[in-house]
C-alpha cells in the first residue's frame, strides 16, 4: 500500500479502501477503514498522492510528540550494549502535493491509541503509550499495523539496571519502509533515573525508503532537539 | 505666513514643523510595522507554532519601531546626549505622575518574564474564567468561555490569585458513581475499567481507579478517578460521564434515584387518608 498513486486511483487491502476519483475539474478522496471514513475535496483532477508510515503521535487528535515503549524488564549488566526489537503501532499518512512541497491530506491506523505520562504531571510529558514484549531478533509484524524499532541500550552506568521504558521525541523520528516498517534507535543509561534517547536517521536495512513525516505539524523556531532526556526512570 | 507659523520654536529649539515630520516618521514606522507583521503572519502561520511566531512578530515590529524613532529623531535637530539626559528626567516625572501605567508596565513584563499564562492557556483570574489571547505591555486579554473580551491590567493580573488549568501536562477529574443495592458492584467496575481502557486518552500511568467509596443512603456509590492530558481533559470528561452511564444501563445495572424504603411490621393497620390515629383508638 505504501508508495506514489497518479491520481485517479483506487486501492483495496486489508479492509482499507483508499481512492481518489476525479469528477470535472475537481477530485474527490475517500478513504473508508476500520477507524473510521473521510471524504474530502481535492481543488484538482491530476498529481499524485503519497502513502506513508507516519510517526505514531497523531491520532485521535495531536496531544503530544513523544513516543513511549512500556516492555517486559530486561536487566543489563554495567558497562554493556544490548539490542532489541520493540514493535510499534503504525500510523498510516496520506500527502498530497509534488516535489519538496507536501501536505497531509489523512492519518488514520489499524492500531489502537493510548496515551500515558512519563515524570510528573509538573514537569513530566504526555507520552503515546506502547506496551510490548522485547525481542532479541526481528519479529515478524504485519506491514499496515505495526513497524519494529531496533534498539540499542548501552548501560554506561556502574550499577546493573532494570530497564522497562524508553521515551523517544517525536519530533526526530524518522521512518523507513521497505517489507516492513522500521526505525532505529538508542538508549545510554546513566543510572537508575537517567538515561538519553534518540532516533538515528539511519536505514535499517538495505532497500528500505525514507517516509514522508507527518508530526510535527509546526515547525518550531527553536531547533529540534536530536535527543530526549529520561530523567523520571527507566524502570516501572 | 502658515508655513513661517510653522517654524515657529514651540519647545527650545525645536518647531512645529520638527514635530510633525518627527509625527508622520513615527506613523510611517507603525504602517511599516504592521505591513511586516501582516505579511509574516500569513507566511508563517502554518509553518511555526504561535507562540513562537506571535513573540517573533512583537520583537520585530518593536525593532522597526524603534529604528523609526531613532531615524526621525535628527528631524528635531537635537544632540542625542542631551536627549537622553533631557530624556532621564522626562521620564522620571512622567513615572511620577502615571504611576498606575508605570505599574502595569512593569507588571506585564514580569508576566511576560515569570510566564505564569500563555496565550492559549485555559486560566481563572479573580473571578474571570477564560482562555488567553494575548498578554500586551499593559493589560492582559481573554476571551472567556462565554467568547466575552476581557480586559485585565496587568497589575491586576500580577496581584491576583492565577489558576492555570492547564500548565501541568495532565490533571485529575473524578466522578460519583451510584448503583443500586441490588446490582453487583464488582461487575460494575469490572464494566467501568473496560471502558476507561479503551478510551484513548484515558492515561495507562498515573492508573485510573475505580472503587466502593460509600454505602449511600439510596445507591452504592463508586468513585472514579481519571488523569488525562490537560488539553483534553474536558471532552475525555463528557465522553467517559455518558459513555459509563450508556454501558452500566446495557449491563442492567441500576442507577437509582434518591428513595427511601418504608417497612410496616406485621401488627399495624395500613393507614387510611383522612382518618387520624384518634379515631381509631
Amino acid at each position: 500500500m505504501f508508495g506514489v498513486y497518479p491520481i485517479p486511483f483506487r486501492i483495496d487491502t486489508e479492509g482499507i479502501s483508499i481512492c481518489v476519483e476525479t469528477e470535472g475539474a475537481l477530485s474527490t478522496y475517500r478513504r473508508i477503514s476500520p477507524d473510521g471514513t473521510l471524504k474530502k475535496k481535492l481543488g484538482y483532477r491530476d498529481g499524485r498522492v503519497i502513502i506513508h508510515p507516519v510517526e505514531p503521535v497523531n491520532l485521535p487528535k495531536e496531544v503530544t510528540g513523544m513516543l513511549e515503549f512500556h516492555f517486559v524488564p530486561v536487566n543489563i549488566r554495567p558497562d554493556s550494549l544490548v539490542t532489541l526489537y520493540l514493535k510499534f503501532p503504525v500510523e498510516i499518512g496520506v500527502f498530497v502535493g509534488a516535489d519538496e512541497n507536501y501536505s497531509l491530506l489523512d492519518v488514520f491506523s489499524l492500531a489502537k491509541a493510548k496515551y500515558s505520562l512519563y515524570g510528573t504531571p509538573e514537569k513530566g510529558v504526555i507520552t503515546r503509550h506502547v506496551e510490548c514484549e522485547p525481542f532479541d531478533y526481528v519479529p515478524p509484524s504485519r506491514l499496515l499495523e505495526e513497524g519494529v524499532l531496533t534498539l540499542s541500550i548501552k548501560n554506561s552506568g556502574r550499577d546493573w539496571v532494570e530497564v522497562s521504558r524508553a521515551v523517544f521525541e517525536g519530533s526526530a523520528m524518522r521512518l523507513f519502509y521497505g517489507s516492513t516498517v522500521a526505525m532505529t534507535g538508542e538508549m545510554e543509561i546513566f543510572s537508575h533515573q537517567v538515561a538519553e534517547t534518540r532516533i538515528l536517521d539511519v536505514l535499517p536495512e538495505n532497500g528500505m525508503k525514507q517516509a514522508l513525516r507527518a508530526y510535527p505539524t509546526k515547525k518550531s523556531l527553536i531547533p529540534e532537539k536530536p535527543s530526549f532526556l529520561m530523567e523520571y526512570g527507566v524502570g516501572d | 505666513m502658515a508655513f513661517e507659523s510653522l517654524k515657529g520654536e514651540i519647545i527650545g529649539s525645536v518647531t512645529l514643523f520638527d514635530l510633525i515630520v518627527f509625527g508622520i516618521f513615527v506613523l510611517v514606522t507603525v504602517v511599516i510595522a504592521k505591513i511586516v507583521a501582516i505579511y509574516m503572519k500569513k507566511s508563517l502561520i502554518d509553518r511555526v507554532q504561535q507562540g513562537e511566531m506571535e513573540f517573533l512578530i512583537k520583537v520585530i515590529q518593536g525593532a522597526i519601531i524603534v529604528i523609526g524613532v531613532y531615524l526621525a529623531l535628527p528631524s528635531f535637530d537635537i544632540n542625542l546626549a542631551d536627549m537622553l539626559v533631557v530624556g532621564g528626567t522626562i521620564g522620571l516625572v512622567v513615572a511620577f505622575a502615571s504611576q498606575r501605567i508605570v505599574s502595569n508596565f512593569g507588571s506585564g513584563l514580569f508576566l511576560i518574564m515569570e510566564r505564569p499564562i500563555k496565550p492559549g492557556d485555559s486560566i481563572n483570574i479573580g473571578t474571570v474564567s477564560g482562555t488567553v489571547e494575548e498578554i500586551r505591555i499593559l493589560s492582559t486579554i481573554i476571551k472567556t468561555h462565554e467568547g466575552v473580551y476581557v480586559r485585565i491590567p496587568n497589575e491586576k493580573v500580577f496581584t491576583s490569585d492565577i489558576t492555570n488549568y492547564v500548565t501541568n501536562v495532565a490533571r485529575r477529574f473524578e466522578y460519583t458513581i451510584g448503583i443500586g443495592y441490588q446490582s453487583d458492584a464488582e461487575k460494575a467496575i469490572r464494566i467501568i475499567k473496560r471502558l476507561l481502557e479503551a478510551h484513548p486518552f484515558v492515561l495507562r500511568h498515573p492508573a485510573p481507579s475505580v472503587f466502593v467509596d460509600t454505602l449511600g443512603d439510596s445507591s452504592v456509590d463508586m468513585r472514579v478517578f481519571i488523569w488525562a492530558p490537560s488539553r483534553v481533559w474536558w471532552s475525555v470528561r463528557t465522553e467517559m460521564l455518558w459513555a459509563i452511564k450508556k454501558a452500566l444501563e446495557d449491563e442492567e445495572i441500576e442507577i437509582p434515584f434518591p428513595q427511601r424504603m418504608v417497612t410496616f411490621s406485621s401488627g399495624t393497620q395500613k393507614a387510611v387518608p383522612g382518618e387520624s390515629w384518634q379515631e381509631k383508638e
